[in-house]
C-alpha cells in the first residue's frame, strides 16, 4: 500500500503548519518525518489519518492511488499511534487491542473466537501476552506504547502512522524500542510513517527520512544521503554533530582564517560571507604545521571516555570553538595538553552562502 | 524519613514539619470548625427528627401516610423524574459541544449556562409566569388550546429544570476538557463511528462525573422551593414536598411539617453518602 500526499497546505489561524507539501511513500516503506517542534510533521501525519483536512482543494491524500481526501478517519483504516498513547483507560490491554475489531459492522466483525486469536497473536508480537488483563494505568510507558502499536495493528491498517512513538520514554527504553520497531517492520512490512524530532532515531530506523522545516519538506532521502549530502545548512545543522566555520566566499573558493578551500558552488563576484560545515571526524589534528593549508587552534578540553576521543578546540584567530573526533589510537599518539597549540586540516568541507 | 510527629531524638529538640502549627493553634482551629459544624449542621439535623417525632411515631407515620403527603411525594418524584433526565441529556450535549468543538458563540454558551445559578429561583419562576402565564406572551394561545403550564405540573417541571440546569454540564466540562480529544481520535482512527465513539469511549470515561452531576441535580430538583412556589397555585394535589411542608407549617402543624421534612433530610443524607462513594471510586480508578 503506497501513500501519497499532494500539495497539502494547512493553517491553524494565521499560523501555517504545512505549506504545499507533497510526499510519496512506497509500499512497505518505513519513512521518518524529522524536524524541530512546530515544523508541521505531526500535522502531516494527522492529515494522512483524516484527523485534519487540507485547507485547499489542491491538497489531496491518496492511498494506493485512490483519493481518500474526503473519506472520514474511521473509514481510512490508517493505524495511528499517538504520542501519549491515548489508550482507553476503562478497558484492559486485551480490550484496547480488540477495540478496532469490535466496532466493525455486524457483517464484517470477526467471531469472538477469531477476535481472541487475533488479539492474542498481536499481544505476542508486541511481547505483552501476560499483560492482557492489566489496565493501562498498571503499565510502564514502554508497555503502553507497545499496546498502542498492537491496537493500531489490530485493524490490519493500510498504513501505520506513529506520532513521536518513543518521545515520552527514557533514553534506554527508547533505544530498545526503536530496534524493536525496525525488527517489527521487517516482519510485518506495513507501510509506515513515523514522526520524530530525534535525528539519531530517524537515521537509525527509517528507510528514508524527510526533513521538515516550517511546514515545508527541506530534503528527503535515505539516511546515508541525508547525512553525507545535506542539501541545506538547516539540514546540516539539524542533523547535528557538525562544526560551523564562518568565512568569506570569493571566486569559487572560501577563505577561513589563513586557509583557502575550493568551493565550486560559489560564483565569482563580490566577496560574500559564507558558512563552512565540517563533521568532527573530518578534521585532522597535528602538533606541527604541515605543508597543507592548516588552521591554528588551542586545546580547550579533551575527553576520551567511550570508543572515540573528543577534543574541544578554539580557533586562534577569532576564538570560534569547534569539536574534533578521533580514534583512541590517534588520541594516544597526539597526547594533547590543555592550552596547547595545534594545527587542524579540514576535509570534506561543505560551503553555503550565509543566510541561505 | 521520620514522620512529622516523631521527635528528633538526636538533637534533643522536637522538630515540627514546616507547615504544621503549634498544638494550641491546631486545637483552636479544629475545635472552632467542629463547634461551628455542630451548631449549624448537626443540631438542626437532630432538631428535624426531634420535632418530627414530638407526637410519637404513630403521628409521624400517619402524617407520611396522609393522602396529601403521598401526593406531594409523588409530585416531587414526577418533577425530578422528568427534570433530571432532561438536564442529564442537555448537560451532556452542552459539555460535549463546548469541550470537543470550537464554534462561534461557544463562550457565550459557557457563560449563559451559569445563569440559573446566578438568578434567584423566585425570578426564574416569575419568568415562566411572564412567558406562559394567563397574561404572558403565550398565555392567550395556550388558553385557546386548553393547555395549562403555569399553576400545573408542566410549570413545576419547567421551573425545576431551569433551576437545576447547570449541575450536569458544570460537572462534565472540566472533566472533558482535561481528557482532551485524543481518546476520541484514537477511536475514530480505529474505525469507530460517532455513536460508537460516544458509547464506548466518551461515556465510560465520564460516567462517574456524570453520575455525580446527576445526584447533585436530583438533590436540588427535589429540594427546590422558590421557583416552584411561584408557578404552583398551592392547591391540594398541586404541592411538591417542599410546598406541602410550607402548607403544613402555615397551618400550625409543626410536627407534621417536620415529619415530611425528614423525607427530604433522608434524601440529603443518601445524596451525601452517594457523593462520598463516587468520589472514592473516582480517585481509586483515576477516571
Amino acid at each position: 500500500m503506497s501513500v501519497e500526499v499532494r500539495n497539502i497546505t494547512k493553517k491553524f489561524g494565521a499560523y501555517p503548519a504545512l505549506y504545499d507539501v507533497s510526499l510519496k511513500v512506497g509500499t512497505g516503506e518505513l519513512v521518518a518525518l524529522l524536524g524541530p517542534s512546530g515544523s508541521g510533521k505531526t500535522t502531516l501525519l494527522r492529515v494522512i489519518a483524516g484527523l485534519e483536512f487540507p485547507d485547499t482543494a489542491e491538497g489531496r491524500v491518496l492511498f494506493h492511488g485512490e483519493d481518500v481526501t474526503d473519506m472520514p478517519a474511521h473509514k481510512r483504516r490508517a493505524g495511528f499511534a499517538f504520542q501519549h498513547y491515548a489508550l482507553f483507560r476503562h478497558l484492559d490491554v486485551f480490550e484496547n487491542v480488540a477495540f478496532g475489531l469490535r466496532v466493525r459492522s455486524r457483517r464484517t466483525r470477526p467471531r469472538e473466537a477469531e477476535i481472541r486469536e487475533h488479539v492474542e497473536r498481536l499481544l505476542k508480537l508486541v511481547q505483552l501476552e501476560s499483560f492482557a488483563k492489566r489496565f493501562p494505568s498498571q503499565l510502564s510507558g514502554g508497555q503502553r506504547q507497545r499496546v498502542s502499536l498492537a491496537r493500531a495493528l489490530a485493524i490490519e491498517p493500510q498504513v501505520l502512522l506513529l506520532d513521536e512513538p518513543f518521545g515520552a520514554l527514557d533514553a534506554k527504553v527508547r533505544k530498545e524500542l526503536r530496534q524493536w520497531l525496525r525488527k517489527l517492520h521487517e516482519e510485518i512490512h506495513v507501510t509506515t510513517l513515523f514522526v520524530t524530532h530525534d535525528q539519531e532515531e530517524a537515521l537509525e530506523v527509517a528507510d528514508r527520512v524527510a526533513i521538515l522545516r516550517e511546514g515545508r519538506i527541506e530534503q528527503i532521502g535515505t539516511p546515508d544521503e541525508i547525512y553525507d549530502h545535506p542539501a541545506t545548512p538547516f539540514v546540516y545543522d539539524f542533523l547535528g554533530n557538525v562544526n560551523l566555520f564562518a568565512g568569506r566566499a570569493r571566486e569559487g573558493a572560501v577563505i577561513i582564517g589563513e586557509i583557502k578551500i575550493p568551493a565550486p558552488g560559489m560564483t565569482g563576484g563580490p566577496e560574500t560571507p559564507a558558512a563552512a560545515f565540517v563533521r568532527p571526524h573530518d578534521i585532522h589534528v597535528t602538533r606541527e604545521r604541515s605543508g597543507t593549508a592548516t588552521l591554528a587552534a588551542r586545546v580547550r578540553h579533551s575527553h576520551a571516555a567511550g570508543a572515540l576521543a573528543h577534543l574541544e578546540l578554539e580557533r586562534l584567530d577569532n576564538g570560534e570553538p569547534f569539536t574534533v573526533q578521533l580514534s583512541k589510537e590517534q588520541f594516544r599518539q597526539l597526547r594533547p595538553r590543555l592550552g596547547e597549540r595545534v594545527y587542524v586540516e579540514l576535509r570534506n568541507v561543505r560551503v553555503f552562502p550565509e543566510g541561505s | 524519613m521520620k514522620s512529622a510527629a516523631t521527635p528528633n531524638v538526636v538533637s534533643g529538640v522536637r522538630h515540627r514539619s514546616p507547615t504544621a502549627e503549634s498544638p494550641f493553634v491546631r486545637w483552636l482551629l479544629i475545635g472552632g470548625a467542629l463547634l461551628f459544624l455542630g451548631l449549624f449542621l448537626v443540631v438542626p439535623l437532630l432538631a428535624v427528627f426531634a420535632q418530627a417525632f414530638a407526637k410519637g411515631p404513630g403521628f409521624y407515620f400517619k402524617t407520611l401516610a396522609d393522602p396529601q403527603s403521598l401526593s406531594a411525594i409523588k409530585l416531587t418524584l414526577l418533577t425530578a423524574g422528568i427534570a433530571v433526565p432532561m438536564n442529564c441529556v442537555f448537560g451532556l450535549a452542552a459539555a460535549w459541544a463546548i469541550t470537543k468543538f470550537t464554534f462561534p458563540g461557544r463562550n457565550i454558551l459557557t457563560t449563559l449556562m451559569d445563569l440559573p445559578f446566578s438568578v434567584s429561583p423566585v425570578i426564574a419562576g416569575l419568568v415562566y409566569v411572564l412567558v406562559f402565564g394567563a397574561q404572558g406572551w403565550f398565555g392567550p394561545w395556550l388558553n385557546a388550546h386548553d393547555l395549562r403550564i403555569i399553576y400545573a405540573v408542566p410549570g413545576l417541571v419547567l421551573a425545576t429544570t431551569f433551576v437545576t440546569f447547570p449541575f450536569v454540564a458544570r460537572e462534565l466540562i472540566p472533566l472533558m476538557q482535561a481528557q482532551g480529544r485524543a481518546d476520541e481520535e484514537a477511536a475514530r482512527a480505529l474505525g469507530a463511528g460517532g455513536w460508537q465513539t460516544f458509547w464506548r469511549v466518551t461515556l465510560p470515561a465520564i460516567k462517574w462525573g456524570l453520575l455525580y452531576g446527576v445526584i447533585l441535580c436530583n438533590a436540588r430538583a427535589m429540594g427546590e422551593f422558590g421557583a416552584v412556589s411561584v408557578v404552583s397555585n398551592n392547591t391540594q394535589g398541586q404541592n411538591t414536598v417542599t410546598l406541602q411542608i410550607e402548607t403544613l407549617y402555615k397551618d400550625f402543624n409543626l410536627t407534621g411539617a417536620f415529619a415530611l421534612a425528614t423525607v427530604l433530610t433522608f434524601l440529603a443524607l443518601i445524596t451525601i453518602a452517594l457523593k462520598a462513594w463516587i468520589e472514592r471510586k473516582e480517585t481509586t480508578l483515576k477516571l
